[in-house]
């Protein structure tokens, strides 16, 4: 169901750079959190929200009226296997993305990692419509600047929700476009034509959608305020990814809220 | 010589014996200390997982079996008073209790509902480790599958008195199911006090698969909440 979450967020991102950013989220703003709610650092900080839930509101129905028809379509008439490949194929797209920001975090392992992944996909993978890298255990990283930023101990902010591209905060806000700056003037990327570059960034959107829609559905389903669903999970979720805490186990009691456990508040 | 051989088998015996009782009462013992955490887990995902293989299962069957498991491995006392947080001490007993009824209700229903779709082909675990107020985690890792990967965290803590340890978290991908629950149930409770969160609970259990909700209207009120 996390991932399903990680996933409810990333389509509210139209944008082709939805793998850059994600969920955002608790420690940092932990701490800026704690005058205003007394019940626990993982809640949220959206001194926003009125805001946010207008625009959010208007996301919700661009996706209804507009994403969500055209990914049903699409997901009807592409196979489950093709639309696999398509993600595969712009997720290997997003190189400098990953590399640069193993770089600036002080990860050559994982650059390394990044950049042996993009050969073997590239080659074997076939111009990275197929994944081989991951069955040979080279995962693949999901850095950004916006994370970049976080682990450099930049506070992420108030939630914030940005037209079209869905959940964020004014730290990977920034993130996005520093990230999106270096395909301007990266030779391969700039030999691209803008209406293809446009149409292939429709294309990854709708598709991302696509392979998101029962989960989104049953996430709806389940939820008592939607809004406040997906700026839950997008804050934890985002946080969680800046101290990479899947692929270390946190140090005991390390966990940021505490108080979320404590019975008596 | 046969006295001394006699003696000396005696005592063996009476050794064997000794050994014997020993190792009874200690597995005794053993068996009434609860069961740890991560067998607590081991044992969780192999019915699940058992469940979820077994295609003879109609889709219903597979829902309920789910559920039973929730029912018993989560702590639902404890994540009532987590996820109502602040807004627990506004419930009268009646209504505590009440709450408690309807949230296991819910959370049995969505725990089942989303283990049966979340397809999973197999769940490793990774790790574990102790936590604050003697809680612990045990992580998961899940294996094929379109979700391949992805991490599950279960945070359990001890019922009262060398009790069972039972489920009080499930954390996906970093998502803390009780702090998402939480925000929401503070978001409701904050339109129209702790009550209707009752109230919501029990239309949703009363439709478990209704459509999706409308979307919120923007608040008017300006205040960010206090408390």
């Amino acid at each position: 169901m996390g991932r399903a979450l990680a996933a409810a967020l990333l389509l509210m991102l139209l944008a082709d750079t939805a793998a850059a950013q994600d969920p955002n989220g608790g420690g940092v703003q932990g701490v800026t959190t704690a005058d205003s709610d007394p019940a626990g650092a993982r809640s949220p900080w959206d001194p926003w929200e009125r805001f946010n839930r207008k625009v959010f509101a208007f996301n919700e129905k661009v996706d209804h009226y507009a994403l969500e028809p055209v990914a049903t379509g699409w997901d009807y008439v592409v196979p489950h296997r093709v639309e696999l490949c398509i993600s595969n194929f712009f997720e290997n797209l997003m190189l400098p993305t990953r590399f640069a920001n193993d770089l600036l975090q002080l990860k050559p392992w994982k650059a390394y990692e990044t950049l042996w992944r993009a050969v073997i996909n590239t080659t074997v993978g076939i111009g990275g419509l197929f994944d081989p890298a991951s069955s040979w255990d080279v995962y693949k990283s999901d850095e950004d600047f916006g994370q970049t930023l976080g682990y450099w101990g930049t506070p992420a902010g108030p939630y914030l929700v940005l037209p079209l591209l869905g959940p964020s905060s004014p730290r990977d806000t920034a993130g996005l476009i520093v990230d999106s700056i270096p395909y301007l003037y990266i030779p391969p990327y700039t030999l691209i034509p803008w209406y293809a570059s446009f149409g292939g960034t429709a294309m990854n959107v709708v598709n991302r959608r696509a392979l998101v829609l029962e989960t989104i559905r049953e996430e709806r389903k389940s939820a008592f305020d939607w809004y406040s669903a997906v700026r839950s999970a997008y804050t934890q979720n985002r946080e969680n990814r800046v101290h990479d805490q899947a692929a270390a186990p946190a140090k005991p009691g390390a966990t940021p809220d505490e108080d979320l456990y404590d019975v008596d508040q | 010589m046969t006295s001394i051989n006699e003696g000396r088998r005696r005592v063996r015996a009476l050794l064997g014996a000794l050994t014997a009782l020993v190792a009874v009462v200690s597995v005794a013992a053993l068996a009434s200390a609860a069961e740890p955490p991560r067998s607590v887990i081991q044992r969780t995902i192999d019915e699940v997982l058992a469940i979820l293989r077994d295609k003879g299962r109609s889709s219903d069957q597979r829902r309920k079996d789910l559920e039973a498991i929730a029912r018993d491995r989560f702590d639902f006392m404890t994540m009532s008073k987590l996820v109502m947080a602040t807004n627990w001490k506004k419930l009268s007993p009646d209504q505590q209790t009440e709450f408690v009824d309807q949230f296991t209700r819910f959370l049995a229903n969505d725990y089942g509902a989303r283990i049966d779709r979340y397809h999973q082909e197999d769940v490793q675990i990774t790790g574990e480790q102790p936590e604050a107020r003697g809680d612990h985690t045990v992580k998961t890792k899940i294996v094929g599958g379109d979700n391949d990967g992805a991490i599950v965290d279960y945070r359990l803590r001890q019922q009262e008195g060398g009790g069972n340890w039972l489920i009080i978290d499930v954390v996906i991908e970093g998502i803390s199911l009780v702090a998402n629950y939480r925000d929401q149930f503070r978001e409701v409770a904050n339109q129209g006090g702790p009550v209707v969160v009752i109230q919501k609970l029990k239309e949703k259990n009363a439709n478990p698969s209704a459509p999706v909700p409308e979307l919120e209207p923007p608040k008017k009120s300006e205040s960010p909440k206090k408390s």
